[in-house]
């Protein structure tokens, strides 16, 4: 038995398709795409599937993966990877499909562009100049205050195309600190005004703890 | 016009995912190569939409033509229609994401009484005059299909056009003759006069309605030479249309989210307070190969892991047995479940449940409908108590634990007596269930029983009768409540204030189209969902409008009284309602149509007898 990982992307409209629900997309995609899929055994048999790191509603990425099982051998991954885009809605893209290597449990950060319209870099440099931004943050017994400063000491924003933008990387993965970047966003919003609604968020790479790439260009 | 006011709008609500599009099976097109634009509308949510199998039929049935484009737009939640009009976002078609004003037709579909002014608010939020005499000729065509067109009077100001019947032959020959009239620069005036003479397209403004001083409808006056009798529109062989097999897979979990097939139209049943069971008249199958082929189909181009078989009454197909057997060569090892969602107790058989149970068990719906045999005789539900018996014998021996049946309340000659049978008949498929000797250790069993209040529609033979009064219904869901004893039995009932306001739009005519009007600007939309119906305000309107709800709902409507809907006719003739009434009224059966012609009139759309009589298969 084989751990396949697809290495896919996530943007535009498909942005907007729920952890949940990809799930339930992605079990269609492959049963359309006739992939050679493993299913549990059981009375309720499914496909085995799992997704490495989801991501928030709204925000788009570059760097998804969900692993699943086959049995077969030999497999030619690159003609799985076109049958599997082409049955995705548009949005998702495979970039490439391969034998699961490294473990998911293992990724410690990932990378992210912001682009927010208008100019907000006075507002960021403001926050560079803060000793302290405590924001509550959501955990799973409740909510707990936490210094932004601490995980973002500072943020080197440019101006393109009347959008401030910037690159944030952050501890994320199943075990440890996991930070959203709209943690960030509300928290300058709610100093500065900055309108979190229209900000673009863009997952561009996946790192482990050693500091290689899990996923990404 | 994914934009930014867009994207800040989809931020600010729940499940986004439902006003994007982009779902597989969505149909894209360049917009420069098109003849006409068609807009279909679902004038309720996306979820509830999207398992609608019309749309897809339809959808796939327009979108073959390459120059045209059919886009899907449905009601959005409250939330999102907040959002919009805060930002000004007129409402858009999925796909295109272009406004309703931007296309040639915008088509609803009628499913529904209390999705009428839904209709009103996506009209309004797309800056669409609401009544089509004040729409100019730059405004889209306006049109409507569906089972309520068969009495949408109440709708008839709001629209230029209404299609009676079934659309796979109809729409594309009114969306060609729009095209012919955009190329030749038609009035809208005269593509309406000519629509007209297409089969069971109804041009409301072409008909002029007079009234009694009391209210009556007196007379329905055919204008400028049109058929005084608009005649639904009809597929004579279902063996013809192709079945579906690109369905848009909704991304967002629809009601039900699972591949359909249909396998017949219409019912052979004759149930008397059933308005499909009239409208879909005669029943036309479907043949075996040819569902078979289509399912395999449509779970291929689908990836759908559930494949229902839907129709009126699944059971009545002359070759389920022969459909079921082909189904399972490929369904197991492809991982598919087979599910008949409408089954009949009366021809409930183990086979028929070892089938559909090989892949996963769902749960087991009966309808009984009412809780006597004297009832179930007067509303030609033709099942007697052995059957039930019989049929959830079964369904315990094969390892079911629960049942779920349905009931209606207020039913034509309902006595109180009537209704503790209903109580009566729960509690005896509890005791039958622990008469099973196999029954599973240590599992109770339990019998929901959800009752709906009766609702007399148009064209049917309970058409005359009186609906219940909301007192007489509340009186009756206590007396059940109370005449229920055992734990293993759960109550469900329906409120009966969303029912009384179905019956009036249901039986209506022109003269509430100012209440509808009148309500939507009070704030009333989303009408069907309990959390957002306003039931005060309709009231409130009704009466400052000086309108009578009783005389639509709870009136007798005497058999020679022209109705609102006289001028729409589905191919059963009145004179056999007013027959079948009668009947009712001394709890006579009518047998099935295909055991036994009654003569409904409705074979003279086919041009023929309905059935083969000597070789027809009778369950």
């Amino acid at each position: 038995m084989n751990t396949i990982r697809a290495w896919f992307t996530k943007t535009g409209e498909a942005s907007y398709i729920s952890h949940l629900d990809l799930q339930r997309v992605m079990g269609r995609a492959m049963r359309r795409a006739k992939l050679p899929v493993w299913y549990s055994k059981g009375f309720n048999p499914h496909i085995y599937m799992t997704f490495a790191l989801p991501l928030p509603l709204g925000q788009e990425s570059l760097v998804e993966s969900v692993d699943f099982r086959s049995e077969e051998e030999n497999l030619d991954f690159e003609a799985m990877a076109k049958a599997l885009s082409e049955a995705l809605p548009r949005g998702i893209d495979v970039k490439k499909m391969y034998l699961a290597d490294t473990d998911a449990a293992k990724i410690a950060s990932a990378k992210y562009q912001v682009r927010v319209p208008g100019d907000w870099t006075k507002a960021i440099e403001q926050y560079n100049a803060l000793s302290e931004a405590i924001v509550e943050k959501k955990t799973k017994r409740g909510t707990k205050p936490l210094n932004l400063k601490e995980q973002i000491p500072s943020v080197e924003s440019w101006l393109r195309d009347g959008q401030t933008c910037f690159t944030l990387t952050l501890p994320a993965g199943s075990s440890g600190l996991n930070l959203n970047p709209t943690l960030l966003l509300q928290y300058l919003q709610e100093q500065y005004g900055l309108p979190v609604s229209t900000a673009e968020i863009l997952r561009v790479a996946i790192y482990t703890e050693d500091g290689n790439k899990f996923l990404g260009e | 016009m994914f934009n930014e006011t867009l994207k800040a709008a989809l931020a600010a609500v729940q499940k986004p995912g439902r006003y994007t599009g982009g779902e597989p099976g969505c149909v894209y097109k360049d917009k420069t190569q098109l003849d006409l634009r068609f807009a279909f509308c679902f004038p309720d949510t996306y979820e509830v939409g999207m398992s609608f199998l019309g749309m897809k039929i339809l959808y796939e049935e327009l979108n073959k033509n390459p120059r045209w484009w059919c886009e899907r737009a449905f009601m959005p939640w409250v939330d999102m229609k907040e959002e919009m009009e805060k930002r000004n976002i007129p409402l858009y078609c999925l796909e295109s994401k272009d406004p309703l004003t931007d296309f040639d037709i915008v088509g609803f579909t009628l499913q529904y009484e209390l999705s009428y002014t839904n209709i009103l608010a996506m009209l309004d939020m797309a800056g669409i005059p609401l009544r089509a005499a004040d729409r100019g000729e730059d405004m889209p065509l306006i049109v409507a299909g569906g089972p309520c067109v068969c009495n949408a009077e109440p709708l008839a100001d709001f629209f230029d056009m209404m299609m009676l019947g079934e659309g796979e032959e109809q729409l594309p020959a009114v969306c060609e003759l729009t095209v012919k009239a955009k190329k030749e620069g038609w009035s809208k005036k005269k593509l309406l006069r000519a629509m007209a003479d297409i089969p069971g397209c109804y041009v409301p403004s072409l008909y002029q309605v007079n009234y009694f001083e009391d209210g009556r409808v007196k007379e329905i006056l055919p204008l400028d030479g049109v058929p005084a009798v608009v005649t639904k529109a009809i597929i004579k062989d279902m063996n013809t249309q192709p079945i579906p097999t690109n369905f848009i897979v909704p991304m967002v979990g629809a009601v039900h989210d699972r591949g359909q097939i249909e396998v017949l139209r219409g019912c052979v049943r004759g149930c008397r307070f059933c308005q499909a069971g009239f409208l879909y008249r005669p029943m036309r199958e479907r043949n075996a190969d040819m569902l078979n082929k289509g399912a395999q189909d449509l779970c291929g181009s689908t990836g759908y892991d559930e494949v229902s078989l839907t129709s009126l009454s699944t059971s009545d197909h002359s070759q389920l047995e022969t459909l079921l057997d082909e189904m399972l060569e490929w369904t197991p090892e492809q991982h598919v479940n087979i599910a008949l969602p409408s089954l009949r107790i009366d021809n409930f058989s183990e086979s028929l449940i070892e089938k559909t149970t090989k892949v996963r068990k769902s749960g087991l719906t009966f309808a009984p409908e009412a809780g006597t045999q004297r009832l179930r005789d007067v509303i030609n539900k033709n099942i007697t108590w052995e059957e039930i018996e019989k049929s959830c014998r079964i369904a315990f021996e094969a390892g079911y634990t629960g049942v779920k049946l349905y009931f209606m309340m207020g039913l034509p000659t309902e006595t109180m007596e009537d209704i503790e049978g209903i109580a009566e008949t729960a509690q005896k498929i509890v005791d039958l269930y622990y008469q099973n000797p196999n029954k599973p250790k240590g599992r109770g069993v339990q019998v929901t029983i959800s009752v709906s209040c009766f609702v007399p529609k148009p064209h049917t033979p309970f058409q005359f009768c009186p609906q219940d009064t909301k007192e007489m219904l509340e009186a009756k869901q206590k007396h059940l409540v109370s005449s229920v004893k055992s734990k293993k039995i759960t109550v469900r009932y329906h409120d009966s204030k969303t029912s009384f306001l179905e019956a009036v739009f249901a039986k209506g005519d022109r003269r509430l189209g100012a209440v509808l009007e009148e309500a939507y600007r009070r704030g009333c939309y989303f009408d069907g969902w309990d959390d957002q119906f306003k039931y005060d305000t309709w009231l409130e309107v009704f009466r400052d409008l000086g309108v009578d709800m009783e005389f639509y709902a709870n009136r007798f409507i005497p058999t020679d009284e022209v109705t609102p809907w006289e001028h729409l006719h589905y191919g059963v003739t009145k004179r056999y309602l007013i027959s079948e009434y009668e009947n009712a009224l001394k709890a006579q059966t009518t047998p099935p149509c295909n055991r036994h012609c009654a003569g409904c009139g409705a074979n003279k759309l086919l041009g023929g007898a309905c059935f083969e009589y000597n070789t027809s298969m009778v369950h």
